[in-house]
């Protein structure tokens, strides 16, 4: 089974379990609940605008850029890498390499890979 | 009767919504499911009214929605989430404070100062990890009445206020988990309090010194959430759900 790759919570992190049923862009396997309708993952989907709350999971496009800030208003880096590391172990399809990150994505291209996210 | 369709339309809303709408209050407790419905009837506000009266309190879409979002995240599918909004405004009746006499002296006659406290938000979830987090934000305005007599004994009578908005938060970790102080200190208008016991109960407090823009206030009380959850970082790996 390929596990969906999607990062859970928003306080409380932890990993869905589903199966995938496609692909982001940017490699991340992703089940029938964390896809949206143009095929993206929720952390792509999330860069794209998550203006709109009454969106279902709009939190979760809304995570990344809350973490970025809060780690700028603590001064405290560490609380923004623990979570840009979590959710990279999302790629890691093994679940046993999670430092892996070259595993999935178009890294490093310049095109809107996972760093642009 | 005026507006008919209207009010048709908001008896057909959610009644957490209604309320909203109607009394602009709202209180209830239910799973992120139900919430689910709560946000999805909101969402039609917009296009189904349009009567000034009947506007959501524009801290609905600012901060109630996405709170109820961001907590949807976090809580089991069977856990609660508890939330008592009250947008009436400081105006509302009750919130006023006793009116006391400062001391004065020179011109100025009588100086009267008075205090408004408005508890706008409270909420309580049970999260997926065991622990239960509360979120309290209150607005507390200070009024003065100043009555000053100028030199050709001409009356003058001048009301100030000053707003400042205090955000509590309290996280009761599940049974036996442990927390650990985050490596660096939260910034300086946050205050952090642990209380050890059966359960770990961490609090932590902000006073702002004004409130917020509606743009800033979310991300002001999720600044004061995030930092309880600083005390227990995440799993570095493994699938857990």
């Amino acid at each position: 089974m390929n596990p969906c790759g999607a990062t859970t919570g928003f306080f409380v992190l932890g990993r869905c379990d589903r199966p995938a049923v496609t692909a982001c862009r940017c490699g991340r396997p992703v089940c029938a609940e964390h896809v949206d309708a143009q095929g993206l993952c929720p952390e792509c989907s999330g860069v794209q605008g998550y203006a709109d709350p009454y969106r279902p999971g709009w939190a979760r496009g809304y995570r990344r850029a809350h973490y970025q800030r809060t780690s700028y208003d603590y001064g405290d880096p560490v609380l923004y890498d623990t979570y840009h590391g979590y959710d990279r172990e999302g790629f890691d399809q093994g679940g046993d390499s999670g430092d892996d990150l070259d595993v999935g994505g178009d890294l490093g291209d310049g095109d809107g890979g996972w760093d642009d996210s | 009767m005026f507006w008919r369709k209207t009010r048709e339309a908001i008896g057909r809303f959610h009644p957490a919504h209604q309320r909203l709408t109607l009394e602009r209050t709202v209180s209830a407790s239910s799973v992120p499911g139900e919430w689910a419905a709560v946000l999805a009837s909101l969402s039609q506000h917009e296009v189904t009214v349009k009567r000034r009266k009947w506007r959501l309190p524009s801290r609905t879409t600012a901060v109630l929605v996405p709170i109820i979002q961001v907590l949807s995240e976090d809580t089991a599918p069977d856990g609660a989430i508890g939330v008592a909004a009250d947008f009436r405004g400081p105006r509302a009746p009750g919130k006023k404070g006793p009116e006391r006499d400062l001391p004065v002296g020179g011109r100025v006659r009588r100086l009267t100062e008075w205090f408004v406290l408005d508890p706008w938000l409270q909420v309580r979830a049970e999260l997926r990890d065991g622990s239960v987090l509360e979120i309290r934000v209150t607005d507390r305005i200070r009024h003065r009445k100043i009555h000053r007599v100028n030199a050709r004994g001409k009356h003058k009578w001048k009301t100030k206020k000053k707003a400042v908005q205090r955000i509590d938060v309290k996280r009761t970790l599940a049974r036996d988990a442990a927390a650990r102080r985050p490596g660096t200190a939260p910034p300086a208008w946050i205050r952090v309090r642990v209380k050890d016991g059966k359960r770990v109960a961490l609090n932590a407090t902000a006073k702002l010194p004004r409130v917020p823009e509606e743009n800033d206030q979310l991300q002001a009380i999720l600044t004061v959430v995030a930092e309880l959850f600083r005390w227990t970082p995440p799993q570095a790996s493994g699938r857990t759900a």
